[in-house]
Order: C-alpha cells, then structure tokens, then sequence
C-alpha cells in the first residue's frame, strides 16, 4: 500500500530534480520569510544558514543537520523528529545525488524514501506555521530556499497530502500545508497568465491567514510566480495543475476563505477531474491509482466541504485517505464515508468558520478504512501498527543482510545481533587504539580528518607518505618496551613492529585488503585470544598472534 | 562511491572525528605508551572508549534520547556518589515503562486486533533492544526503533572513523 504510492512517488521526483534547484536568487525572499514566519526561534537560523548551494550536497548535509538540530527543539515532536533526521542524514549519504539529479532509481528510490518520510516528519514536527512543506525529494534544507523557486514542489506538496496515509496522518499539518499550498495551487494551477490571480490569491490567503503565514505566503507566491513562468512544459505540469487544484480545494478550506474558496474549489474540482484525465496518459510513472484516487478524492472534497463539522480534518484525509485507498483497492468508487476521528479531535471539532488556525496539531487524524473497525482504539493501534512497521522497514534498509527477512521478530533479532556486532567492533578497536602508539610528530589530526573523508582506498595510499620514516624511527625506541607484552594484541603489535622495523620486510599481503576483513580478521583472533586468559598464557597467545598475521595485517614495505 | 557527508564540516562523521582525536591525542599525552603492564593497557583502552562513546554522543548533543542517556551514564560513572540517585532514577523509569506497556499489552489483547498483525508480539526481542540501546528502557516501542536507527547509524560511524584511525596509527 504505502509502497506503492511511495515508487510512484519516487519515480515523479526523480524528474523533478532537474527542475529542483533553481531560481536561487528566491532563496533569499523566502529565507527572509522564512525567518520572520518561524514560530520556533531555532528554525530562523535555517534560512539564514542556508546558502545557496542548491544541489549540492555539501551545503544539504549540514542544512539537514542544522535543520535538523533546530527539529529537535521541540519536545513533543521528538518521535518524529528522530525518523527525520535518521532519514536526513542517511538520505543525504546514501544518495545525495538527488540533488544533482544523479544516481540510479534504486539508490533514489530509497533516498527518496527516506527523505520523503524525513519531509514527512520534518513538516509534522515543524510546520505548525505552514511554512515547509516536505520537500519529499529530501533536500529539506534546501526546500526554504527552493520553495518558492520550485515548480515541482507543488507536486509534491500535492503528493504529500495524497500519499499521507495513515502511517503519516498525523505528521500532516492539516493547517499548514495547505495554506502554503494555497498560494502555489493558486498560482500555479491557473497557469495560464495568470499572474494577477496569484496575487489576488496570495492576497487573499493573506488575509485569511495569520500574519507569520501571510509573509511566508506571499514571498512564495512572487516567487513561485516568477517561476512558473520560468519553468514550463514538463510533463508534470498538467499532473502537478491536478495536485495542486487538488489540494487547492481543501487548502481553501482550511484558510477558511469560503467565498472565494468555495467558488475555486468547484472550478478547480472540476479542473482537476479533466485534467487527471489528460494526465493519465502523460504521467511519467503514476499508476492508474493517481487519477482515480484523484478523482475519488475530489468528489469526497465535494462532499466533504459540506461538511462543516469536519472540515478541516477531511480537508487534509479526503486525498490522502483517497489516494490511499485507491492504491489499495483502485478505482473503489463508494468509499467508506464514515471519518472517525479521534476521540481527541472530535473535542476540537473546528466549525467552517474560525477565525484562526492554532499554530499546532496536535491530534492525529485518521480515517477508517474500508471494511476496518472504527473503534477509536483500533484505529490508534492500527495508526501504530503502521508506524511501527514504517520503521521496521526503515530498520532494513540500515542493518545490511536484511531485505530478505520477513517478520518482525525475525528482524528485530537482526537488529539486535547487529546492533552488538558494532558494540563490540568500537571495542575491539578501542583497544586496537589503546595498544598502537601515535604517531608524536605529524601533524595528526589534519592528516587523519583528510584521510577519513577520502574513501576507503585512501588510507592504502597513506603508507607510503613521507612521514612513515619518521613514525618508524620513533617507534623504533619504543620497541624494546613493547616486546615483553603479555596481551595478544600487545603481542601482535610486538610482532608488527619487529617484522616491520627488523630485518625482514613483509611484501604487502595481497594488497591493501578491505577493511571489514581486516577488522573481522582482528576482531575474530583478539576476541578469541581475549577469551584465553587474559594476559596470560604467552605461548598460546603468541601462536594465535602469529598464526594472525598473515591473514591480519597489511603490511608496508620499507 | 564517495560519500558527500564525508566531506562537510558540520556532519556527524566530522564532529566525531575530531572530538574522537582529541580525545586520543588526550590521552596518549597523558600517559605515553611506555609501560606494558596490562592493567595499564586495560585502563588506557577503557579510557579510550569512554572517549569514544562520549564523543559519539556529544556529537549528537542532546537531540536523541540515546545520546542523553549516554553522556548521563559516563557522567554519572566518573561521580560515583549520583551513581544511586541516577539508578534509582533510571530504576523507577523502568518500572513506569513496563507498567504501561503491560497494560497496553492487555488493553490491546482485549480490543481485537483486526488484521491479526501483532502489536505485541516481540516482546522478547523488544526488551532486548532496550537492553541494548542506550536510554531504551523508557520508551515505547515505535520511538525505540527511531532510536535504534540513529544509534545504529551512529555506530557505524563509530567504527568507520575508529577503523581509519587505527589503520592509519598501525601503518
């Protein structure tokens, strides 16, 4: 279900990225309404951070990184935040190509993945102002600055709502995004010249909205102006026109401005109906669920904007339960109408005609599925259920060896196996470290931060630097201490240092060999020469020690 | 393929490095590796794990659950004398954590569950997780995988940087 929403997902925003990073000079507006628009004092920093390195991933890395350390802030969303900046970061080191628009669908599929539901998380815990909307292609602290510069952000805010399904309802501002998705829908799904209604929209949107939104709102409205003129034809644009009108209509009835919203809301239900037909055939890689939960989620608009009582939360569920269900089970035409909220929401049970959106949900929306139990605590249980699965999944993809298992307990056993082997890797090589002398005379720290960010072939190289005669020279004296050592491992450096610094010179063992076997090769002989008494028994540990070396240690000919 | 994040400056592999390497030029400064002594040798490698562990989590500050747990633990194994307040503390965290998942265990035996899929159902493997990552015994399960994820990535960090670092001294 979320899967399969997820690839199609993945594969529109692959073509988008081409179009992601542009219209840098935007950044600057959006980062200035960003900062005045932020309710939470550390995302202020964000935009100011954020340079314009748009695709490239130096600059997102440590944006998601101070992005995310701002996240962090917020207490109650650190459940959420923690998935984020996991999917942050691993997004931004498994495939930062995304912003180049590199790498292939595999490696962007599960970048995106991560980085989707990094957006996902990012926008529940933060976006109590509406000010970001998850830039699902995971360059999340690129997306202030791309927002407004970013035609096919529409798209994803669109897909955002849309795919949100129950594992991620309740990361769903219901308030935010749609306000900010105002602005763009209305800007860019009357595409054609439409400028003036972009700012009357914007204005309008303004004016329904509080003043933090109202800035952000209309610095992205001049500025997704400005590029949508720029950035056209792309086969996306009439499925974005569909998304956005899409959200459009719900996103006006959360800005609560029914009379000009009500009156777009029946056009752009329209619209977006003829144009999801137009779309289907030119849609790069959307299932026949898009349309159809398209459609289907336009006539619950419909409905739903009727319903006054529960506007605000069908607003945000309608299209992304729709979709939802549409993956699951297409084109199901009588849908289960029936919204169970949670008991929570129902006490805030917001009427059509606030006045104003609390700057924060905190309630998690949730519709009953079809032919499911509406039971309030079945639905809390499933919303679990689901997301306890969504990180499982997650969980999969970091523990190497793992895509093939099924089940949870099975997995998690997997986990924890994993989890204990890289507990006692860092101690293992801890005491490596302990054992190896540095080297007093170079400059360490600079040689070995550039030796660590090279990748895994570098250190090969360092062998044979300059340096090395000298290290060897001091570590000559020191031999004599280092000989009598009763540990293996003082043992297997003895041995190291005598081979190396003596007279016979051991040729390089096949090479540098990889790490992980090096490693294993250590772990495995210390771990079981530990085992033995430890600092004692000599002769035994010695014969481990030597019988080590060959297979251990690659060592550098003088 | 290289790794971008390798070559930012605010990443986590970076902060770790160079707090990891201070740590150890620390440490080898305070007591050159001159005698052979094991239990020299023990301490120094007990010292440079601590070292490692606190740089870890100081390079992720107090963003996850883990990493405050952890920096509370080292601390509070250097002060001996908050050892009991913290265990107590950590004690009764513990006791409330079971508590309510007990009870939610039940409450979620009595509600039918109508995919069958079971909420519940590792609890074995559950507490061994806990066990294992820092600071997991407070909390439930969905966060406690969000931790295990980052603990996990940060791990391997760890061992990355470590790995380097030795390799580099032992060449």
């Amino acid at each position: 279900m979320d899967v399969g929403e997820k690839d199609k997902f993945e594969l529109e925003k692959r073509n988008e990225n081409g179009i992601n990073y542009q219209g840098s000079g935007m950044s600057a507006a959006w980062q200035f309404a960003g900062g005045g628009n932020l309710t939470s004092t550390p995302m202020s920093l964000v935009p100011s951070d954020n340079p314009l390195v748009i695709g490239s991933s130096s600059g997102s890395a440590s944006m998601v990184d101070s992005f995310c350390s701002n996240l962090w802030e917020h207490p109650s969303n650190s459940q959420s935040l923690g998935f984020c900046d996991i999917n942050v970061q691993n997004g931004a080191s498994s495939s930062n190509a995304m912003g180049i628009t590199k790498g292939g669908p595999a490696s962007m599929s599960s970048s995106i993945d991560r980085q989707f539901d990094m957006a996902w998380n990012a926008a529940s815990s933060m976006l109590k102002g509406g000010m970001f909307l998850p830039n699902a292609t995971g360059i999340l602290p690129q997306s202030p600055s791309q927002l407004p510069a970013d035609s096919a952000f529409i798209e994803r805010a669109a897909k955002f709502s849309s795919f949100n399904g129950g594992s991620f309802s309740e990361m769903v501002n219901p308030f935010g995004i749609p306000e900010s998705m105002a602005v763009y829908n209305r800007g860019v799904g009357l595409m054609q010249g439409t400028q003036n209604v972009f700012a009357i929209g914007g204005l309008k949107s303004v004016s329904g909205v509080e003043s933090q939104k109202s800035k952000l709102i209309a610095t992205e409205t001049s500025g997704d102006a400005c590029l949508k003129t720029e950035n056209r034809a792309t086969q996306e644009s009439p499925h974005k026109n569909e998304r956005r009108s899409e959200s459009l209509v719900w996103s006006n009835e959360e800005a609560r401005q029914e009379n000009g919203g009500s009156g777009n809301e029946s056009n752009e239900a329209e619209s977006s109906d003829g144009v999801g037909g137009q779309d289907e055939p030119s849609a790069l890689h959307s299932t026949g669920c898009e349309p159809s939960a398209k459609g289907v989620s336009s006539k619950k608009r419909r409905r739903s904007i009727q319903d006054v009582e529960t506007d605000q939360a069908k607003g945000s569920q309608s299209p992304v339960d729709a979709a939802k269900d549409g993956a699951e089970n297409q084109q199901k035409g009588d849908r289960d109408q029936s919204t169970v909220m949670n008991k929570t929401t129902t006490k805030h049970g917001k009427q059509g005609s606030q006045a104003s959106d609390p700057p924060k949900e905190e309630y998690i929306h949730v519709r009953a599925r079809r032919g499911q139990a509406t039971n309030s605590h079945s639905l809390a249980e499933r919303v679990r259920r689901e997301k306890i699965s969504e990180r499982m999944k997650f969980l999969q993809d970091l523990v190497p060896g793992c895509s093939k298992v099924t089940g949870k307990a099975v997995m998690l056993d997997e986990i924890i196996n994993y989890v204990q082997s890289l507990q006692r890797q860092v101690e293992f090589l801890s005491m490596k470290l302990a054992t190896v002398n540095p080297r007093l005379d170079c400059n360490i720290e600079g040689l070995l931060e550039k030796d660590i960010f090279k990748s895994r072939a570098g250190p090969s190289a360092l062998g044979f630097s300059p340096d090395l005669s000298v290290c060897y020279t001091l570590l000559h004296p020191s031999q004599p201490g280092l000989v009598p050592g009763g540990l293996p491992v003082m043992g297997n450096n003895a041995d190291f240092m005598r081979r190396t610094l003596g007279s016979h010179f051991t040729p390089m063992a096949g090479g540098f060999k990889e790490p992980n076997q090096l490693s294993n090769a250590w772990e495995d002989e210390l771990h079981s020469a530990v085992q033995m008494n430890y600092g004692a028994g000599a002769p035994s540990n010695s014969q481990e020690v030597n019988g080590s070396q060959p297979s251990g240690h690659a060592e550098v000919e003088l | 393929m290289y790794n971008p994040d390798h070559t930012k400056p605010g990443s986590l592999k970076s902060r770790f490095t160079t707090r990891f390497l201070r740590a150890l030029s620390k440490i080898h400064a305070h007591k050159p590796i001159s005698s052979s002594s094991p239990t020299e040798m023990f301490q120094r490698y007990q010292r440079i794990k601590a070292a490692a562990d606190k740089s870890m989590a100081y390079s992720v500050r107090s963003r996850r659950t883990w990493s405050r747990a952890m920096l509370w633990k080292l601390r509070t194994r250097s002060c001996g004398r908050r050892s009991v307040k913290t265990s107590t503390i950590i004690k009764s965290q513990q006791a409330i954590m079971k508590k309510t998942r007990h009870e939610k265990q039940n409450e979620n035996t009595t509600t039918t569950a109508t995919t069958g899929e079971d909420g519940v159902g590792f609890c074995v493997e559950e507490d061994e997780l806990r066990e294992i990552v820092p600071g997991g015994e407070a909390m439930d399960l969905c966060n406690l995988l969000d931790e295990t994820a980052h603990y996990i990535k940060c791990l391997t960090t760890q061992v990355q940087v470590m790995k380097k670092i030795a390799d580099f001294y032992s060449l």
